[in-house]
């Protein structure tokens, strides 16, 4: 995109990923993935996994999508997070690219960050009816 | 594959954390409860592989990243 952008690739260390324990489903061995901007002032963010099969995403931010977004953490996925009672957590949601051209994005199955442990899930809740491909975009 | 035959209330363990009990044997289906530790997680099956699938269709390669973020940034 511009070079610092690149350059911000190229000095990354581990020490400054987020640690997915297990990995994401298809993923399992990218234990290490870091969340860049994909522009200043937009929902839109790069998870880029820096070990196991290296892998880039594009991700935004599920409420920026459908307003009033809501997924309701179970307690074991906030003790695999470190996450407090009413800790800010980062969600994000994976964008997918159709056969179509379309774009759709995962909001049944987010990311969830938890910036304080550097500590990451994605996760399946068992009452998230959201659908697996909703529509952001429609084929050009 | 390990086979084994459960009654309803038998149950089976697997390593020291995890058991799996039959609850119920209907003709619809068996009714299965899993305990297992918090960091072990449990999902379905066609579940797990719906969102691996889905994972599996988000990888973008540089090149798309860039073409993507515009396009979702001119549709705003």
């Amino acid at each position: 995109m511009t070079p610092a952008h690149a350059a911000v690739e190229t000095e990354i260390t581990v020490s400054e990923a987020v640690t997915f324990p297990d990995g994401i489903p298809g993923f399992e061995a990218c234990r290490h993935w870091v969340v860049m901007a994909a522009e200043a002032a937009t929902p839109l963010r790069r998870l880029h996994a820096i070990d196991g099969t290296e892998a880039s995403f594009l991700a935004i931010d599920p409420r920026s999508v459908l307003e009033g977004y809501r997924c309701e953490l179970s307690a074991a996925d906030r003790l695999r997070l470190g996450a407090r009672e009413d800790e800010p957590l980062l969600w994000l949601a994976l964008v997918m690219m159709e056969p179509s051209g379309a774009l759709t994005v995962n909001l049944r199955a987010p990311i969830v960050i938890n910036p304080r442990t550097m500590t990451g899930q994605q996760v399946l809740p068992h009452n998230c009816l959201y659908p697996l491909r909703h529509v952001l975009l429609p084929a050009e | 594959m390990l086979v084994f035959t459960r009654r309803k209330h038998e149950a089976i363990m697997i390593g020291d954390g995890v058991e799996v009990r039959i609850l119920r044997v209907g003709k619809e289906g068996v009714r299965l409860g899993i305990v297992a530790p918090p960091e072990v997680r449990v999902h379905r099956r066609e579940i797990y592989d719906q969102i691996r699938d889905a994972n599996q269709s988000a990888v973008v390669t540089p090149g798309q990243f860039t073409q993507l973020a515009d396009r979702l940034k001119k549709a705003k």
